[in-house]
């Protein structure tokens, strides 16, 4: 029986602190019955999204709601991925901006701009504002059952996946030239045909993770990025006990490095991380190794 | 169906936000102070295998090292290279790495090192004289690598490069093909830029075809004029290249990056003249005379 774990945790950039601005970004993480989900989402920093937190919490809710939604008949889903998994993940994404435009809608309603939020623009600046923008925020989101794996994401962010055999990988394929590029947001007008997706169908995952574009960037190359995940991916053995050391290098990371929020959602199979636990430690040890040589040939010379 | 293993979400919770009424609201968010004792105390820390990576910067030196450049002049730059890079480690801001990659070219066009290097690790390999100028290659390899498929790869890289050439002479392949290639390159519309002319023979024009702008073009003609010239421009653009500016200006209108770009090409250019203005000639030797 597999049994799925996780953990989230956003930390607020160092950069928000010095100017009294809240965490903009969101996560979560949801085990289901034989699915789990990890999501982030980051609110838009410029002046245009000021209630982009509030626009990031709508967009991990609105996917967590979908998913769950999908999952009802989670038997009928599974059986109809391998054939449909296009139309279904498409599905999927048209939930979650439906459901995260009302949750903004309702908020809107409810709580309608107030003059000091509007005292930051000229009337005309205000005005050519769509309403839904204020609440701009980028989506990362994977999804994992029993032997598959897929994903979906607009805006930047970043996924990091261990499926069997323990080497980390980046499984979203970014295209430069269709629309779902890096500043894709959710309050786009046609959010639903901007996102990147990917399914990965006949592998079981050890471990998926979502972060916001905040973690990604703390790093000096994609090898260091891929290299972190595989020692928490270690480590998750003892989540209770190094959940407390991840907030902590999140936190550093952020203070040191980006100053920019960062969050981090994981996704794991318990069981199967238990099996290969010995596999993911020598992938901790080659990478070290792996680093090393490629530092000493960064530093020779060639003139 | 079970729900033995339906886990409520951890939802990240704001400062601002209500509690929602279907997640557990479990506090995720780290907004309070965190000592930096908590935070530096990281010996039990499996994580610290990978380092943490400030907001980098890296700087393009494109060389000429054409049979023109042999004697006192290539014999200077490389003293002042050597000199230069304890100098730029200092430079910028606390909280920014900066990485050099330097090009050289001739009758060919090479890298000192494969990839930009940090600054920190950074040693400089004298470079030798020969063969003839071929800038328009070095320009299309620079456009080939200014990429973040190549040399700009780094996730951390957060601002315009730096890029500062060199030469003493005409090209002597199409530079203008190789120009026009590389003002495609948004990184190269978008970077800093200055150059430096060596000697007589440097034509001051295709310089500042290149930079953009006359002000952040410079001449040395003797072997001391090239050393102050080359640390003038290396460490002003460095500190500029590496300085965050503020998102909007007086007028609270927020500044795009070809606002951000102008700004600071134009301080360059401000801060190169002033400094240039301040220097002397000395008892220095001009390259082109002979002795």
């Amino acid at each position: 029986m597999i049994m799925f774990n996780g953990f989230s945790h956003s930390v607020m950039g160092a950069s928000h602190e010095k100017t009294n601005l809240v965490c903009q970004d969101s996560s979560a993480f949801k085990v289901g019955d034989h699915y789990a989900v990890a999501v982030v989402a980051d609110g838009h920093g410029s002046k245009k999204h000021f209630r982009s937190h509030l626009g990031s919490k709508f967009a991990v809710e609105a996917t967590i709601e979908a998913i769950d939604r999908f999952y009802e008949d989670r038997e009928a889903l599974e059986a109809n991925l391998p054939t449909n998994h296009k139309l279904i993940i498409k599905n999927i994404e048209k939930q979650i901006i439906s459901n995260w435009n009302m949750k903004v809608e309702k908020h809107l309603a409810e709580n309608p701009v107030t003059d000091e939020e509007k005292s930051k623009f000229t009337p005309e600046e205000f005005e050519a504002i769509p309403p839904e923008s204020y609440y701009g925020s980028t989506l990362v989101a994977g999804i994992t059952g029993d032997n598959y794996t897929f994903g979906v994401q607009i805006g930047d962010g970043s996924f990091v996946a261990i499926f069997e055999d323990g080497r980390a990988v980046m499984p979203m394929e970014y295209n430069e030239s269709a629309p779902a590029n890096v500043t894709a947001s959710v309050c786009n007008s046609n959010a639903a045909s901007m996102f990147s997706s990917f399914y990965a169908p006949n592998r079981k995952l050890i471990a998926m993770y979502g972060s916001t574009d905040g973690l990604y960037a703390s790093f000096g190359s994609e090898h260091d990025f891929l290299d972190y995940h595989t020692i928490i991916t270690s480590q998750l053995v003892n989540l209770d006990t190094f959940k407390e050391i991840i907030k902590n290098n999140l936190t550093k990371r952020s203070r040191f490095g980006t100053e920019d929020d960062i969050s981090l959602s994981c996704i794991y199979n318990e069981n199967l991380l238990k099996d290969r636990i010995d596999l993911i430690n020598k992938r901790v040890a080659e990478n070290k190794k792996a680093a090393a040589d490629r530092k000493a040939a960064m530093l020779e010379k060639k003139v | 169906m079970s729900n033995e293993h339906v886990t409520e979400p951890e939802v990240n919770e704001t400062q601002n936000v209500s509690p929602l009424d279907d997640f557990d609201t479990a506090e995720t968010v780290s907004t309070a102070p965190v000592s930096d004792d908590s935070i530096l105390d990281f010996d039990d820390d499996p994580l610290s295998a990978t380092s943490v990576s400030k907001k980098s910067l890296v700087i393009f030196f494109l060389i000429d090292t054409s049979g023109s450049m042999k004697g006192k002049k290539m014999g200077e730059l490389n003293t002042v290279m050597e000199e230069l890079i304890p100098e730029i480690r200092r430079v910028g801001e606390a909280d920014t790495e900066v990485k050099v990659a330097v090009l050289t070219f001739s009758t060919e066009v090479r890298w000192m090192y494969s990839t930009p290097i940090p600054i920190e690790d950074f040693e400089w390999a004298r470079l030798r004289a020969s063969g003839v100028t071929s800038m328009g290659a070095a320009f299309k390899e620079l456009n080939h690598r200014m990429s973040r498929n190549s040399f700009l790869s780094s996730p951390s890289l957060s601002f315009a490069p730096v890029i500062f050439l060199m030469t003493d002479g005409y090209p002597s392949d199409d530079y203008k093909e190789g120009l026009r290639e590389l003002q495609t390159n948004s990184w190269y519309k978008f970077g800093l830029k200055a150059a430096l002319g060596i000697g007589q023979e440097a034509n001051d024009n295709i310089l500042a075809e290149f930079t953009g702008s006359k002000d952040t073009v410079v001449h040395a003609y003797s072997g001391g004029q090239l050393a102050q010239m080359i640390k003038i421009i290396a460490v002003a653009s460095s500190q500029i290249g590496s300085k965050s500016m503020t998102l909007s200006d007086d007028t609270n209108h927020e500044l795009g990056e070809e606002d951000v770009f102008a700004a600071k090409q134009k301080l360059l250019g401000q801060q190169i003249q002033e400094l240039v203005s301040t220097q002397t000639d000395g008892d220095d030797v001009p390259f082109d005379t002979g002795w």
